[in-house]
């Protein structure tokens, strides 16, 4: 995709020369999108970059957005790298085509790049994180269609609690911004609820061996097993609990919520994991339907944040059609009318601090080698 | 499980990383010996080994093979490229500049380091793979004591490669005429000694250990990425100073209490610490012992 991308660029760029000099490229209207596309969670970022480019593609076979301009995505890789993503933010806004922009995935690279967005006035929508304090920050260009770890953290507290019936709980987290804001959350919740949570440490992103650190929480005797990060680290504390034979169960968040968790863990010690995502089986959701068959004709399987990075490149057109202009300080304004927008999870609102209104949280379990919806956990 | 059972638990997860640590510190170790390079590939060696047994898994999966005989197969093969590819290395990279200052080489090292792992990354991807073991599934329980056949087999396995080497360096004339070259290079040429094939060898033999080494850390934690050779590498290295750099006995040991207090800390201080108390009990012991554990040669000769 990024090839052809580069491939239309170049053709272009090429254009001019051509044609001579009267030749005339097409005006257009770039919207900015950021994730990370190389390195262990390039899958996770490739999802979201095509949740986006359905919904641009769709809005320029519609007709044009505003008269005269096409619709264009401009991708950049943020490496899941926290300064990347200062450097990538930087770029993307000192391009004057681009009115808006898409991203990030880290909450650890959203929270530095929205305030890049935010001094050089331009509207930021991101469709993945999840850390609540990146919304706490004041920052009126910035919004997300993902929920957020605080409804999240309830949900998984809940379902942990009530279903799981989890009363002694060693919690792990991978001390990025998302890992150690999620973790708090659920720690918080669990000890509300009168659950004990017998331990609270943190493990280092790319570590190999948790054997030690799992054996110390096998002599504690915990029921449950909680981990906030992402599917590599959740991955190896799988297998490696399965190998030691420690009994608690598993349980995580949405960073697991990819097919490579049950893959990398080997395939068997992954059986009866369970998971929160910020999504609830959008399968079920009627007015999602169209999306789902025009992205799965197109790429195959939706990823965790498609649907999210879709929604999101749908707010965007939606302001940049109510701006009139190709204009960042109007595409942000129209965002200030923003109310009961039919997207695909049904009617979309935001809250004050730009955070999306009635969002649920899906629990799924990992059932003969792949992610099965049990419910939905109640997060309000 | 009572404390003392936590306590042995721990002992023996510590061995198991403690062995992976001594095979590759092994490698570091016999190159500074002899020609007083730090190998600063030698991790992105151990990763090719790790790489190159994910490949033969595959390729000899389908044979049905005997789980043993196809981990001698994988053991042999992994080797067998290591081996080449550390021989090549001395060749190309490092024996046209061993007469130019030691920091031209120190720069060679880290400079092959970086090919070597975004070669890794071009040809195997960046994400991580999922890496089949070989060796079936066991668990036994020995006195509230869990053991796998995977962990026995760590420990086998590198016993048997440092008793070999061991003997090697000991017992066969190859062993002398290493011994004999890092104690003097010129004096071995005078001598008749074959200088440059007893260097070459010795990256050879490192770059085999290292190999072995790769396929028992793949098949112990499941997922390779072509990155872990540099953490790896590194603590590896540390291993080989802490025993005394130079060392065979030494880079043992070395390795060994490296996993060990590494092991205990991440079980009993804390996991997200572990690498900070790591380092800090390194750069205690070499505040009082510079030389390392068992070193004590290094500093005249520098």
């Amino acid at each position: 995709m990024r090839l052809r991308a580069g491939l239309f660029l170049a053709c272009l760029a090429a254009l001019p020369l051509a044609a001579g000099c009267g030749g005339k490229s097409e005006p257009v209207i770039k919207i900015g999108f950021s994730g990370p596309l190389t390195g262990d969670q390039a899958p996770l970022g490739e999802d979201m970059m095509h949740g986006a480019q359905l919904a641009i593609d769709q809005a320029n076979a519609r007709g044009e957005v505003i008269p005269g301009f096409k619709l264009q995505l401009a991708a950049m890789d943020d490496q899941r790298s926290p300064t990347q993503a200062v450097t990538v933010a930087k770029k993307l806004v000192s391009d004057p085509d681009i009115v808006a922009v898409i991203g990030h995935l880290n909450s650890n690279c959203t929270m530095p790049a929205s305030a890049v967005y935010h001094q050089a006035r331009i509207l930021n929508i991101s469709p993945a994180s999840s850390n609540p304090q990146i919304s706490r920050q004041g920052f009126d260009t910035f919004y997300r269609t993902s929920a957020t770890d605080d409804m999240q953290g309830l949900g998984a507290a809940n379902f942990a609690y009530n279903d799981l019936g989890a009363r002694r709980v060693f919690i792990l987290d991978d001390m990025t911004t998302y890992g150690r804001g999620f973790s708090t959350e659920v720690e918080g919740h669990l000890k509300r609820m009168g659950a004990e949570v017998i331990g609270h440490e943190g493990i280092n992103q790319g570590d190999k061996d948790f054997v030690p650190l799992l054996t110390k929480i096998k002599s504690q005797n915990p029921d449950l097993l909680f981990f906030a990060g992402m599917f590599p680290e959740g991955a190896l504390l799988i297998k490696q609990r399965s190998d030691i034979g420690l009994p608690a169960n598993f349980m995580g968040g949405d960073g697991l919520f990819d097919p490579a968790l049950i893959e990398l863990a080997g395939g068997a010690p992954a059986e009866g994991a369970h998971l929160t995502t910020i999504t609830t089986d959008i399968s079920q959701i009627p007015t999602a339907k169209a999306f789902l068959e025009a992205y799965e004709a197109r790429y195959g399987p939706v990823g965790a944040y498609s649907a999210y990075a879709y929604e999101a490149a749908n707010i965007v057109i939606w302001a940049i059609q109510q701006a009139a202009k190709k204009d960042r300080a109007a595409v942000l304004a129209a965002m200030k009318e923003f109310k009961d927008f039919p997207g695909i999870f049904g009617p979309a609102n935001f809250d004050q601090k730009g955070d999306p209104i009635g969002r649920e949280i899906g629990i799924f379990t990992v059932e003969n080698g792949k992610f099965k919806f049990v419910k939905t956990a109640a997060a309000h | 499980m009572t404390s003392l059972q936590v306590f042995i638990q721990q002992l023996a997860n510590g061995l198991t990383l403690g062995s992976i640590y001594a095979l590759i510190a092994l490698g570091y170790t016999m190159v500074y010996g002899v020609i007083q390079l730090i190998n600063f590939a030698h991790g992105e060696v151990f990763m090719v080994g790790a790489y190159a047994t994910l490949m033969l898994v595959l390729l000899i999966s389908p044979l049905g093979l005997p789980w043993w005989v196809a981990l001698v197969v994988c053991a042999l093969g992994a080797a067998l490229v290591c081996g080449a590819l550390g021989g090549l290395a001395e060749q190309f990279a490092y024996r046209p500049i061993r007469s130019a200052p030691r920091l031209n080489a120190l720069i060679t090292a880290i400079g092959l380091s970086f090919f070597l792992q975004n070669a890794l990354m071009l040809i195997f991807g960046a994400t991580d793979r999922q890496f089949p073991s070989v060796i079936p599934f066991v668990r036994w329980n020995v006195g509230g004591i869990t053991l796998t056949l995977m962990q026995v087999i760590v420990w086998a396995s590198s016993a048997a490669l440092m008793a070999g080497l061991q003997a090697l360096v000991m017992r066969t004339k190859l062993g002398k005429a290493m011994r004999a070259t890092a104690q003097d290079r010129t004096a071995c040429a005078l001598l008749g000694i074959p200088v440059d094939r007893v260097i070459r060898l010795t990256f050879v033999i490192g770059s085999m250990l290292a190999a072995v080494g790769g396929m028992l850390f793949g098949m112990n934690y499941g997922t390779i990425n072509f990155h872990d050779g540099y953490l790896t590498g590194m603590k590896a290295f540390t291993a080989a100073v802490l025993g005394g750099i130079g060392n065979i006995p030494g880079a043992m040991v070395g390795g060994l209490v490296l996993g060990l207090l590494e092991g205990l800390g991440a079980g009993y201080l804390s996991s997200q610490w572990k690498n900070v108390f790591t380092f800090l009990i390194l750069v205690a012991l070499l505040l009082f012992k510079p030389t390392g554990l068992l070193g004590e040669r290094v500093a005249e000769r520098a």
